[in-house]
């Protein structure tokens, strides 16, 4: 992931939010490292969708990545994730 | 009482809507830095449909941690669940775990520094709280 380095990420306290949301048991926590660590995986997460788009996208020769392109590397990444 | 539901489904939902906006917004700043990378646009559909992708696959993750930490008999989750949560492929499992390392390894040394910093303090014995205090060390 060459030019997406430092830049922009999910910030600590949205993962924690948007995990909490899901959990069935009131008691579960997440450790500090788990949290970064799970930023770091919605980011590559997003960055590789942007990505595959982009690549989609040149294969077919299009302009800009629509909706179109995203729907066709879905698939597999859902898979690889 | 069927109001009092009804508002806390409100709650809920303007609350969720509030998070997807959260999302959003790091998911534009992301796809900025691809495009600006690739040389390629994306359209605003494609962002949102990303963001709304990302909020949806959080509910999966959040599910799966919690059952792997159950599984292991806790209640905190760690970065083993984590790990356990990139194992369909390879790359991104090997990714993952160099990443856990290097956060490892970054925690370590922020708390040798701050371990060193009150030895040479001398008088201010507190403990520095645990994640989650913004550190504005320069």
């Amino acid at each position: 992931m060459e030019g997406v380095g430092a830049g922009a990420g999910f910030r600590k306290e949205l993962v924690s939010r948007l995990l909490h949301l899901h959990f069935k048991d009131d008691k579960t926590k997440v450790s500090g490292d788990a949290l970064q660590l799970m930023a770091e995986l919605l980011k590559i997460f997003v960055v590789e969708a942007a990505v595959r788009g982009v690549r989609q996208a040149r294969a077919e020769d299009t302009l800009r990545v629509d909706v179109d392109q995203l729907e066709k590397v879905l698939p597999q990444l859902l898979l690889d994730f | 009482m069927e109001e009092e539901a009804e508002t806390e489904e409100q709650q809920r939902f303007s609350y969720q809507q509030r998070l997807k906006a959260a999302i959003h917004y790091t998911v534009g700043c992301l796809c900025e830095e691809v495009a600006l990378d690739k040389e390629m646009q994306f359209s605003k559909q494609t962002i949102a449909a990303i963001s709304e992708l990302t909020f949806r696959q959080c509910e999966n993750f959040a599910k799966d941690l919690e059952m792997f930490a159950r599984h292991a008999k806790r209640t905190t989750i760690n970065t083993e669940d984590v790990k356990l949560l990139a194992r369909r492929s390879n790359s991104l499992l090997k990714y993952i775990t160099d990443k856990s390392e290097e956060i490892a390894q970054i925690n370590l040394e922020r708390k040798a520094q701050k371990k060193k910093k009150s030895e040479d303090g001398g008088k201010n014995s507190r403990e520095p709280a645990e994640a989650g205090v913004v550190e504005s060390e320069n």
